[in-house]
């Protein structure tokens, strides 16, 4: 078994699976710049479920209202309190949307208050370098959504590391392409993703 | 005035004063009671449950005392008796007195009588006796009283009104704690206002169990100089007179310990959180997710929610999401709510008016209960239900909509009519040689009518399955596929069922899993054929191998493994060989990374510092408990059974009793489940 497995959670509510294509460009990515053993396919893991506390990194993301049930709420705590890290994306890239809204407010309860994190945060220099934060996406700049060019992310932190690591910058978007595809791109856009893993893995 | 008068009137006095002595002795008692406690109080200390039973037990001493010394003073109210005790004084009397009393005493002698009693007088007896028995008791009364004025201000409070945390009056441990401030210590804990709880005292605590942000007051006897608090890593200010020093802070919201210490003795006070729940919330109507076809007509909600100490509101909100793909819009509410104003539980009821909503097909309307409570101090905490969701359906979907799935069809219905119908023919096959021909071939025609219904019903299966809403059997113009009739279906049925040609339903090859889920149930049906056929001519044995064969195709289908087909999202798989041979690392730099550090083993530190505590308890027994104490501190979040008996052996060590017990389960709890080994493990060493 690979030691590292991207997991995308699913969740009863909203669209949990918008993203198809997110995973295998991240594992792709991962494979592509790192040595980690990445297994060459993803895995969808109930928010509900024990086995979230297998994975060290669960993506996260949607479009519509996020609820979670009791379950979720309880597995996501404790998958939180035992060193997981969760990566949510807006697929809406909308502060005013639902996904925003309703997600922040879930993490808010079952986690805590969602904050900004600070562009020099080593999760920027956990393998490429990002001096001025996070990169932002293509959907940002052209003005889709909230109109809006986020300067930072968001996160819950516990202890000195991130638990909640959260993005309004639509990057479920902005990977959701075959990673067949990269090689069109002149500069890969998908290598933020590789200090998340990186992170998630080292902290 | 006659000798009756006078004797009655000496009567009176002896009779008042005998209430006034017995009123007087039973205050001096009561008063002796108090006295008494008081002193045993001021030196050694008495228990507050000991002090609550002083008051109590003295007042009913005294009124026992009082009704004791009437009952011994009964005579008084005898005339005779007191006439008798004039005359034991007055010997010049010689029974005149008595005598003059007595009921018959009367005619030409009463006069005399009354002459000889005329002259003598006993007012000074009766004075001096009356004096003495009112005097001794209020004697001791007074004495009684200047002792307990003599007693300590704090020593009668304690006895008079005992309450929790009246130990820092103790007038006597005052004066010894002198070298050590943190004994005796009081702790009042007083509620978040919201909570409308009553503030509690706790006497000697080891550990203080409130509700997060409780106020807590920590107080003892003496000045505050030099008494030192600290909260974690947080010294606090320490304050009060001379007389009392006292430490105020609040209930911090994860355990933790507060160290006290005065010059070298030092205290541990564990603290015990207890968080103010979030209200429980039940969305009750709608009870599950539905798809409208119109939005019409109106939705009953019904919410319910419970909190452990208060509910503020509740209310029903709902977010409409409108659009698909990646354009969404959404629009909020609010569509009832109440105030609970502190109540425990509350419920709500309304309507949603889908017209109000203005919704429009393919609309989603997440709707859920929210509810606050009323927990100014660390919250407010919000409680929310399940979300609902209620779609819209599009125009186009109308015929998919399923909303209650129907239950599919009972296959034991055929099977046991198959099983009825082989029942039947047996029966006729068996009692075929004692009827006439003539009866057999009805009996054998009703059982082959039965056996036509039953491979129509079979039929109506496999031709709904094949996308036919009925029987092609009997529609004659409605075929499964337009370029077949029944006959040729049948046909086909046969030879699939024959497993010559599996492919004849196969229709240009898209159709082979349905033939396979129908070949038992065609087979079935070809067996009912033949079935029919010979019971029609009246051969109810030849008809049995078919039936029999008919009933072991049902249950074949039956138990036959069911297909659903679903729609799979792609699966991409990286070729992770090939991404590593092509990689381009673009400009990128890699950043210095470091090894994540090696995560420590909790339940082994704890069953070593407990394993350090159990070997001070012989050296330093203060510093081991409040090394309990502190280890209890860090288990009470992740092992709450440890911590339980932690804080049993730290009371049993503070109280100076035998702690061997909770410590040793305190030691299993650490160490965890024992190992256990399938066999003796190997000797080793010199043997």
């Amino acid at each position: 078994m690979s030691d590292f497995v991207f997991a995308t959670a699913r969740y009863e509510s909203g669209d949990w699976d918008s993203a198809p294509l997110v995973p295998p460009n991240i594992i792709d990515t991962i494979a592509r710049y790192t040595s980690i053993d990445v297994a060459p396919t993803g895995v969808v893991v109930p928010l509900s479920s024990p086995d979230l506390a297998r994975y060290p990194l669960v993506f996260l993301t949607g479009h519509l209202p996020v609820r979670f049930t009791k379950e979720e709420h309880e597995q996501l705590a404790q998958f939180i309190d035992r060193g997981g890290m969760l990566f949510v994306d807006d697929h809406n890239h909308d502060i005013d949307g639902a996904f925003h809204k309703t997600a922040s407010e879930e993490i808010r309860r079952t986690v805590g208050p969602l904050a900004d994190l600070p562009n020099d945060h080593p999760i920027y220099s956990a393998f490429f370098h990002f001096p001025d934060g996070p990169p932002n996406t293509g959907h940002e700049l052209n003005g889709w959504g909230d109109n809006l060019l986020h300067k930072h992310l968001l996160a819950v932190q516990r202890e000195g590391r991130i638990a909640v690591l959260y993005s309004n910058k639509d990057y479920s978007s902005e990977w959701g392409y075959h990673p067949d595809n990269k090689r069109f791109l002149a500069v890969d856009n998908t290598r933020f993703a590789v200090n998340i893993v990186v992170y998630a893995l080292t902290r | 005035m006659s000798a009756h008068s006078r004797v009655a009137r000496t009567r009176a006095v002896f009779t008042l004063t005998a209430l006034l002595a017995a009123l007087v002795r039973g205050a001096a008692v009561a008063t002796l009671v108090f006295v008494l406690a008081g002193a045993l109080d001021w030196a050694v200390g008495l228990e507050r449950a000991a002090r609550l039973v002083v008051v109590p037990m003295a007042l009913s001493l005294g009124a026992l005392v009082v009704i004791f010394s009437l009952w011994r003073a009964r005579r008084t109210l005898n005339l005779g008796a007191v006439a008798l005790w004039i005359e034991e004084r007055r010997p010049v009397l010689r029974y005149s007195l008595v005598t003059a009393l007595e009921p018959g005493a009367a005619g030409a002698a009463l006069p005399d009588l009354e002459q000889e009693v005329h002259g003598v007088g006993w007012g000074t007896p009766v004075l001096r006796t009356a004096s003495w028995a009112v005097g001794g008791p209020t004697l001791l009364l007074l004495v009684a009283l200047a002792v307990r004025a003599a007693l300590p201000p704090g020593v009668v409070s304690r006895i008079e009104t005992p309450r929790a945390g009246d130990s820092l009056e103790h007038p006597r441990r005052a004066a010894v704690a002198g070298a050590n401030r943190l004994t005796p210590l009081v702790a009042t804990v007083t509620p978040p206002a919201y909570t409308r709880r009553e503030a509690v005292t706790l006497e000697e605590p080891s550990s203080i169990a409130a509700l997060a942000s409780s106020g807590v007051r920590l107080e003892g006897r003496g000045s505050s100089a030099g008494v030192t608090a600290v909260l974690g890593d947080e010294a606090l200010e320490v304050m009060g007179t001379t007389e009392r020093w006292s430490v105020i802070f609040a209930m911090p919201p994860r355990p933790a310990a507060v160290r006290l210490g005065d010059g070298g003795a030092s205290r541990v006070i564990v603290l015990e959180p207890q968080p103010d729940s979030a209200p429980v919330v039940t969305l009750a109507s709608p009870a599950r997710d539905t798809v409208f076809r119109e939005a019409r007509g109106g939705v009953p909600l019904e919410a319910r929610a419970a909190d452990d100490i208060g509910l503020t509101a509740l209310w029903l909100e709902y977010i409409v999401s409108s659009g698909e793909g990646e354009s969404f819009t959404f629009r909020s509410g609010i569509l009832a709510r109440r105030a609970a104003r502190g109540a425990r539980t509350a419920s709500l009821r309304s309507v949603m008016r889908l017209d109000s909503l203005v919704l429009r097909p393919g609309d989603l309307i997440h709707l859920r209960a929210v509810a606050v409570d009323g927990n100014t101090a660390t919250g407010p905490d919000t409680g929310v239900s399940e979300t609902r969701v209620l779609r819209v359906a599009r125009a186009g979907e109308y015929d998919s909509l399923a909303v209650e799935g129907a239950p599919p069809p009972d296959p034991d219905a055929s099977a046991l009519s198959q099983r009825m119908l082989i029942q039947l023919a047996e029966e006729l096959q068996a009692k075929r040689k004692r009827l006439a021909r003539k009866v057999v071939v009805e009996e054998s025609r009703r059982i082959g009518a039965d056996q036509a219904r039953l491979r129509k019903r079979v039929g109506d299966v496999i031709f709904s399955r094949l996308g036919e809403a009925e029987s092609g059997e009997e529609s004659g113009a409605t075929m499964p596929r337009p370029s077949m009739k029944p006959e040729e279906l049948l046909k086909a049925a046969e030879a699939a069922t024959s497993g010559e040609g599996a492919h004849a339903l196969d229709f240009e090859g898209d159709e082979t899993p349905v033939v396979a889920v129908n070949r038992p149930l065609l087979e079935a049906y070809n067996a009912m054929w033949a079935a029919g056929r010979e019971l029609e001519v009246g051969e109810p044995g030849a008809a049995l191998p078919p039936m029999r064969a008919a009933l072991a195709a049902i249950m074949r289908a039956r138990e036959a493994e069911r297909i659903y087909l679903r729609g799979r999202p792609a699966e991409v798989v990286v070729d992770l060989a090939k991404v590593r041979l092509a990689g381009d690392i673009d400009s990128a730099s890699a950043g210095m990374r470091a090894p994540r550090a090696r995560l420590s083993s909790s339940a082994a530190s704890r069953a070593a510092r407990l394993d350090a505590a159990l070997l001070m308890l012989r050296v330093d027994p203060a510093a081991a408990v409040d090394s309990l104490a502190l280890l209890r501190v860090d288990a009470l979040l992740e092992t709450p059974r440890l911590a339980a008996q932690l804080a049993e052996a730290v009371d049993s060590l503070r109280a100076g009793k035998d702690a061997t017990t909770p410590l040793a389960r305190a030691r299993r709890e650490a160490a965890g489940a024992p190992v256990v080994r399938a066999h003796a493990s190997e000797w080793g060493g010199a043997w």
